[in-house]
């Protein structure tokens, strides 16, 4: 692959540097500079499309499932409750795999709604000026709707976002020119989001909760006097 | 890259719609303070730039340039969604062929695809008496559609010498009692001993994420042959039989859903059960069984009670999928197996013999 990548690039620096004398030659015109250069890229779409058939075929046929372990959570038959005890909360998980971004900047998405009541999330997701909110918000949606229908859950409004997470999906390398007959790597990132939705309303405190300053001091004191003092008797 | 930056731009323009239909929802003389700088805030957020600008707007172009152009398959995209002129024009690139248009597969027919000649339960049945008007009619009713039911029995003799209708009851209720006990356990394998394939798919598909308590406590009447059918498949050797034998027993049922939570039942409530089972066997088989084909819903039948939770009634479709999803396995069953019978009743009326039922294939 890294050889065909090479004599891609090769192929292509030949002709900027055809262009460039040119240029060079002709400096005070213009118009003769910008009819060579378009034969060039034609040469260059055509000559990239086979090896780029070839080089995606192998990706495309290699089995390519996308996680699926997640979903298999959804199958966990709990045992009956007895009368007396507090109904168990349900829980739906649900995924989208392969989005088409990049799961660096979808993880600030999917970190901002954890811990969200559903309704809430989604009047969120409107304003967040993000390309993945989309997805985002579409899954959120369709597992609002998959818990409603298949998994006794009572009102649509009632559920909160437990698990909100990202995964990464495939990468796509593609070629970027640089000078001197280098080239640069591209990837195209994709990304898959999890998502497990719960019954109920969302907890006071998702993460840690945070500590008065008798609480810290307290920890601090508890701190100091556990510690080991070196050299001493 | 041009082309996400566009479409940023355009997630921005549309993600910031809902906020001037907020402005615009404000009422103008009261809160006329408010609105302006709420328009402020919506202009500043359009004024923005999108975050990927280079300081060196002059050479964009030849920016792009330097990127090798790779065609990125779309990986979400659904196989409903190509066109077969796409699906075709992708297979040549790729170099595969077309799959083979015929498709060889042995047939394999072990049941009828329903009820051919369904019973129809005399209205009021198990509850009036024989001394009363309407019970004595249905008893001279019954008597009169006994002679075709006696020679189907004599068929199905002539096939199974051990047959007997008084002694089939007895039989019957104990195939009955295994099949519910094996779906509640879910052991779909020994289920298939006392189901056919036809009932299979309805009683595993209720049993779906759900845990089922299910107990015979007694019958409260011997279980009875009320009706016999049988009819050929493709050849005249094809013989099935079906027999309808009518239970009426005491039955404690209790409906689970995936979180342990009651959906429909008690473990404490006993329920009188009043039910027509139809039990279907491939006679012309040597070693055909006895198995539980559908179950007959008279119209007289009292509606089941509704599950506790509160559900949206979707008006669109005939009837709301929320309630059936709701609803327990036995409702599930009864409602699906009373749609059969509903359309079986228009095939029935005209043809009385011959009736070739749909294949369960």
């Amino acid at each position: 692959m890294h050889k065909v990548i090479r004599q891609m690039s090769q192929l292509r620096l030949q002709a900027p540097q055809g262009a460039a004398l040119l240029r060079s030659a002709d400096s005070s015109s213009i118009s003769p500079a910008i009819s060579p250069v378009s034969p060039p890229a034609l040469q260059s779409k055509s000559l990239h499309t086979a090896a780029s058939a070839g080089m995606l075929c192998a990706k495309w046929n290699k089995y390519n499932y996308g996680p699926r372990k997640w979903l298999e959570y959804n199958k966990t038959v709990h045992p009956p409750q007895e009368t007396d005890e507090e109904p168990r909360n349900a829980y739906v998980c649900h995924m989208r795999s392969n989005i088409k971004y990049s799961p660096d900047k979808m993880w600030y998405i999917a970190a901002f709604v954890r811990g969200m009541s559903v309704d809430e999330a989604l009047k969120q997701l409107n304003f967040v000026l993000k390309k993945g909110a989309t997805d985002v918000k579409e899954t959120i949606l369709e597992a609002q709707q998959i818990a409603v229908e298949r998994h006794n859950v009572e009102y649509k409004s009632n559920l909160w976002i437990a698990e909100s997470f990202v995964g990464k999906g495939r990468v796509f390398k593609g070629v970027r020119r640089h000078a001197r007959g280098r080239f640069g790597k591209v990837e195209y990132k994709h990304c898959h989001y999890f998502v497990r939705l719960e019954e109920g309303e969302p907890p006071q405190h998702y993460y840690q909760e945070p500590q008065t300053p008798e609480q810290q001091y307290e920890s601090w004191m508890e701190q100091m006097r556990s510690r080991k003092i070196i050299n001493s008797l | 890259m041009e082309k996400l930056a566009s479409a940023k731009t355009c997630l921005k323009l549309l993600q910031v719609m809902p906020g001037v239909q907020q402005a615009a929802l404000l009422p103008g003389g009261g809160l006329g303070v408010l609105a302006s700088p709420l328009q402020n805030l919506i202009q500043m957020q359009q004024v923005r730039h999108r975050q990927t600008k280079h300081w060196k707007p002059e050479f964009k172009r030849l920016r792009k340039l330097k990127f090798v152009k790779m065609d990125l398959p779309n990986l979400r995209e659904k196989q409903e969604d190509i066109t077969k002129e796409e699906m075709r024009s992708r297979m040549k690139e790729r170099g595969v062929l077309p799959p083979r248009p015929w498709m060889e597969r042995p047939f394999h027919i072990s049941c009828t695809g329903g009820i051919f000649e369904a019973y129809v339960p005399p209205e009021g049945d198990g509850k009036k008496s024989i001394i009363s008007t309407s019970g004595a009619k249905q008893k001279l009713e019954f008597l009169e559609k006994k002679s075709k039911s006696l020679m189907a029995v004599r068929k199905i003799r002539s096939y199974d010498e051990n047959f007997s209708s008084d002694d089939f009851g007895a039989e019957a209720q104990d195939i009955y009692i295994q099949a519910h006990t094996h779906m509640a356990a879910k052991d779909k394998y020994k289920i298939r001993e006392f189901v056919s394939e036809r009932c299979y798919p309805e009683m595993m598909h209720n049993v779906k994420d759900k845990t089922i308590r299910w107990k015979f406590l007694q019958s409260l009447e011997p279980p009875r042959v009320v009706h016999a059918r049988v009819t050929e498949v493709i050849t005249k050797e094809n013989q099935f039989a079906q027999v309808t034998v009518r239970f009426h027993s005491q039955q404690m049922l209790a409906i689970y859903d995936r979180f342990g939570r009651l959906m429909h039942g008690s473990e404490i409530i006993t329920k009188d059960v009043l039910e027509y089972v139809v039990f279907e066997k491939h006679i012309s088989n040597e070693y055909g069984k006895w198995r539980l084909h559908d179950k007959i819903i008279p119209d007289w039948l009292p509606a089941k009670q509704p599950a506790p939770i509160t559900y949206r009634l979707i008006e669109d479709a005939e009837e709301p999928p929320k309630e059936l999803s709701a609803g327990d396995a036995e409702v599930k069953q009864v409602d699906s197996v009373g749609e059969q019978s509903k359309e079986q009743l228009p095939l029935a009326t005209p043809v009385e013999s011959h009736t070739k039922p749909s294949l369960a294939i």
